[in-house]
């Protein structure tokens, strides 16, 4: 008889537990330092991972070697080439963006953080990464691979993150066309195939097979111009109010390990989540630099703009002047329904 | 009283290595194939033990893996605590069932786990409804119960946990 009690008693408690942790935030701090006990069990889990990478690392011969070696510089030199061409366009840009009195759009501050485990619950696309407070990330951080935007960080442990990946059908990320700069939203999809559905396009828009989608900065989340999908599938069907348009996204969602961590820029703060609102909150204290010392040390040297992974060295010494700044800050509700 | 709480560290670390089986990656086509293991660990503990794994552990177990999987706090825990509530007033009748039996009773438990955590994340907003297709993981689950009972039982005896 007591069975039931006990089992009605642990039910209510459950419920009370999940009420307080979805409507208030105290429990964040119960789950944030729970995350130093967790920390371990995940670096165990990644342990496979980590010695199958280390086998394959080790036991690669002389010859893969070389020629991957050589592939390697060979793509060096096309990337270097770019940045030199990027070095160029972002100062000519940021030299006409003063002369409008815009705020400078290019910046390029990130961390290096790998993939550690990927959340298993059906319906969701969510990763870990090895990145936490500790390395000063903070939640809303966009993630980024070699190739295009992945997600961005929706909560924050010790050490660990975890991230909403843009293909979670909760996310809606803030696109425009490269080609003509027709703003949509691009949803991740409900389906088992991880792509993106861009939302309440009407029938008209200028919008074909092939087009690059880039993050538009609306929404004050993600950072403008990082390319995130490429168009797959335009369907203009008469039977619905708008077209039915499907995009792959760039980034390689289930294959790549290394990723990037991209810095927040100025006013994305921290909405009061009592994680880590002090490193943001003294980065907007201090002084603006000049824009021109900003150009000065993007066309020096580019290549040095990416962070050491040590934690005391990813503190922003300097802010990063938001490009949009007149609009508010967003509510998360909105970003990711 | 000694002789009674012999082994404890055995049916910890059984829930551990469940814990790690949960969480460690599988490519994207196996995630819906992947055997509960906690519930599975607890379900052969409550019947093996009722009287040191019952209703508070298996609410606790839930909790830890609520910190996992990074889900709402209280979600696993309550479904795991049904699933022992379950499993315990079923007990001496799991102990006599033959091992195919005892799978059928499994896919039921996972399945009504998986069920239910399903339904609370979406109610939570945590996920959104997709298809049934997760429910495979009960499947999986139910076919290598015997073997994993078999592997817990050889513990129990060989460590003497009681």
């Amino acid at each position: 008889m007591s069975l039931e009690y006990r089992v009605a008693a642990f039910v209510v408690l459950s419920m009370a537990v999940m009420f307080a942790d979805s409507r208030f935030d105290y429990l964040d701090r119960v789950r944030y330092s729970l995350g130093f006990l967790t920390a371990p069990v995940y670096w165990l889990a990644d342990t496979p991972a980590r010695v199958s990478n280390w086998i394959d690392d080790v036991f690669v011969s002389h010859g893969d070697l070389i020629e991957e070696n050589e592939r390697l510089r060979e793509e060096l030199l096309f990337a270097q080439r770019e940045l030199q061409l990027l070095a160029g366009l972002a100062t000519e840009n940021n030299r006409l963006r003063a002369l409008q009195e815009a705020s400078a759009s290019v910046n390029g501050r990130v961390l290096p953080a790998e993939i550690i485990n990927v959340s298993s619950t059906p319906g969701t696309r969510r990763v870990l990464i090895n990145r936490g407070a500790t390395d000063g990330v903070l939640v809303g951080q966009a993630l980024l691979d070699a190739h295009g935007l992945m997600g961005q960080v929706v909560e924050v442990l010790p050490f660990t993150s975890w991230v909403m990946l843009i293909t979670d059908s909760r996310h809606g990320t803030p696109v425009q066309v490269n080609r003509n700069g027709e703003r949509a939203v691009a949803r991740g999809s409900r389906g088992d195939v991880p792509e993106l559905e861009l939302e309440f396009v009407p029938d008209t828009s200028d919008i074909e097979v092939g087009d690059l989608l880039v993050s538009s900065g609306l929404g004050q989340r993600f950072p403008k111009d990082y390319p995130v999908a490429e168009v797959t599938s335009v369907v203009h069907d008469r039977g619905q109010p708008f077209a039915v348009i499907k995009a792959r996204p760039l980034a390689q969602m289930d294959s790549t390990r290394h990723v990037m961590l991209l810095a927040l820029t100025g006013n994305e703060a921290d909405r009061g989540d009592g994680t880590a609102p002090v490193w943001v909150d003294t980065a907007q204290n201090k002084p603006a630099v000049p824009i021109e010392e900003q150009i000065e040390e993007l066309s020096a040297s580019p290549q040095e703009e990416v962070v050491n992974p040590e934690p005391d060295s990813v503190s922003p010494d300097e802010p990063l002047p938001s490009e949009v700044a007149d609009i508010l800050p967003e509510e998360p509700s909105n970003q990711q329904e | 009283m000694q002789q009674r709480n012999h082994g404890t560290w055995v049916i910890l670390l059984s829930f551990f290595v469940a814990y790690l089986l949960a969480i460690v990656p599988f490519p994207d086509w196996a995630m819906n194939y992947r055997p509960q293991w906690v519930a599975m660990v607890l379900i052969y503990w409550a019947m093996a033990l009722p009287y040191r794994v019952g209703i508070g552990f298996a609410w606790m177990a839930g909790l830890v893996m609520d910190l996992l999987e990074g889900s709402l706090l209280g979600l696993n825990a309550l479904a795991l605590a049904i699933i022992a509530y379950i499993t315990l007033s079923l007990h001496q009748r799991l102990r006599m069932f033959s091992s195919l039996q005892q799978s059928g009773v499994v896919l039921a438990l996972v399945g009504l786990h998986l069920m239910m955590t399903h339904w609370m994340k979406i109610a939570a907003e945590q996920a959104v409804a997709s298809n049934l297709l997760f429910l495979l993981g009960a499947l999986s689950s139910a076919f290598i119960w015997p073997w994993m009972f078999v592997l817990l039982r050889q513990m129990r005896r060989g460590f003497g946990v009681r």
